[in-house]
């Protein structure tokens, strides 16, 4: 009896202890997730992924909705929207402000980016690139908007563009070589056999990196403009005084209006970069 | 740090929202602009090529038209040269013609005037051959044969024509 009585009492304090430590373990990973109200948690608060609807994980993938997801959602939604409202009627011209000004923009993509890259093979890849270039452009620039969140400040999103940039490249090079002429450029032609040992990893980490250096270059870009900003922001709260606030703001709005700049630049590079690699998977020679 | 590893539920999603995007963008914008804009610039150079010809076709018009303006003013300027000279042609014709009229003319009236002044001399010289007979008889009182006579008138009348 009173043996039972003794494991019970074991059992629920060892119930209880695993049950604290559960609860400290959640606090600990709350503060190191917020890190108080100020300085770095602040920053990382506002830039990393915040979970919206938590979902189980699925052969190791975590289907976490979070803020980026949900902002990816809407970039998608208002392209489709704009996109599918201007050009409801068919015509030979545009008809309305936006159709025109979208226009616009799909004609500068193709006539000064896919055309001089891909020339008249480009026809295939436009629809890729040109969703490229709009997608990072509105989830650049939402980003921007106050309450709303950069999904290409997310590497994970960036990464994904990247392997589909990636998934592309290797798709176009089969399409155009077949499997044995696409493997075929890894090994440069005119080098003695034994030289492939060295080339081919190298030519295959050359395409991994290319693809890599998209990534982190989009990202980077992204997050860098809003450290900045945040950062400047932080100054006004580090000195808690309103004759140091002027300072830090004027320099923010114009960081901002750099972030606008940034938002069109770096969605071009993506676009030109990407059109580039397919180029080049696409000649014969490497 | 978890900022620089890439999630991969947010790589799966970005994955399958871009991709999701992509079909609906290219059935919804892309093939209805790049359509658009393919048919617009094909247009675009078959109405410059019918232009070009359409001004080449003018153009040989305009400088088949000339050719015949050109020719209408030769041939008018050929047809008033020949009429100018035809009239003056004629001009010299009519003025010759008037010429030798007035020519016939002022003859027939010399001839007329020279008989007339031939018969009224002798006219007058009948008549003066009368009266100075009379004349004459009167003052001598008797009258000259015939023979006398004839020599004084012949004497005289030679005296009048040596006047003449």
């Amino acid at each position: 009896m009173t043996q039972e009585v003794v494991e019970k009492i074991i059992d629920q304090g060892s119930h209880a202890a695993a049950e604290l430590g559960e609860r400290g373990a959640a606090a600990v990973q709350h503060a190191a997730e917020y890190g108080g109200e100020t300085g770095v948690g602040f920053m990382m608060h506002h830039i990393m992924a915040q979970p919206v609807i938590k979902l189980p994980t699925i052969l190791g993938i975590d289907l976490t909705i979070t803020n980026h997801t949900v902002m990816m959602w809407i970039v998608s939604l208002i392209l489709i929207l704009a996109f599918g409202l201007s050009f409801r009627r068919k015509g030979l011209v545009p008809k309305g402000r936006m159709a025109n000004a979208l226009e616009a923009l799909v004609l500068y993509i193709r006539d000064d980016v896919i055309m001089p890259n891909l020339g008249p093979k480009g026809k295939a890849y436009a629809p890729y690139l040109l969703t490229a270039f709009f997608f990072i452009l509105l989830c650049n620039l939402l980003g921007l908007v106050p309450f709303a969140a950069t999904a290409t400040g997310n590497i994970g999103v960036t990464a994904g563009l990247a392997i589909l940039t990636l998934l592309t490249v290797v798709l176009a090079g089969i399409r155009a070589h077949g499997v044995g002429g696409f493997l075929r450029q890894f090994m440069p032609h005119g080098i003695p056999w034994w030289l492939g040992f060295v080339m081919v990893p190298v030519e295959v980490m050359s395409l991994i990196t290319k693809h890599f250096a998209l990534t982190i270059r989009l990202f980077a870009n992204m997050i860098a403009g809003h450290l900045t900003i945040l950062s400047l922001m932080s100054i006004i709260f580090i000195f808690k005084s309103y004759f140091i606030a002027p300072f830090p703001l004027a320099i923010m709005v114009f960081s901002s209006i750099l972030e606008i700049l940034i938002a069109f630049i770096q969605a071009y590079v993506f676009t030109i970069l990407s059109s580039v690699f397919i180029a080049g998977s696409l000649s014969s020679e490497h | 740090m978890e900022l620089m590893t890439p999630n991969s539920g947010a790589i799966f999603w970005t994955i399958l929202t871009f991709l999701t995007l992509l079909l609906i963008l290219r059935k919804l914008a892309w093939k209805p602009i790049l359509g658009m804009v393919d048919e617009r610039e094909g247009q675009i150079k078959a109405s410059l090529e019918q232009a070009e010809k359409v001004s080449q076709e003018a153009k040989k018009t305009l400088s088949e038209q000339a050719q015949i303006l050109e020719a209408a003013r030769r041939e008018s300027q050929e047809i008033l040269a020949k009429a100018r000279q035809s009239a003056e042609i004629s001009k010299t014709e009519i003025i010759q013609k008037a010429q030798t009229e007035a020519e016939q003319l002022i003859q027939r009236a010399t001839r007329e005037i020279q008989l007339s002044r031939d018969k009224a001399v002798a006219e007058l010289r009948d008549l003066a051959v009368e009266l100075s007979m009379t004349a004459t008889g009167k003052l001598i009182g008797k009258s000259l044969d015939k023979k006398d006579h004839e020599k004084l008138v012949k004497e005289s009348l030679q005296k009048i024509g040596n006047v003449n």
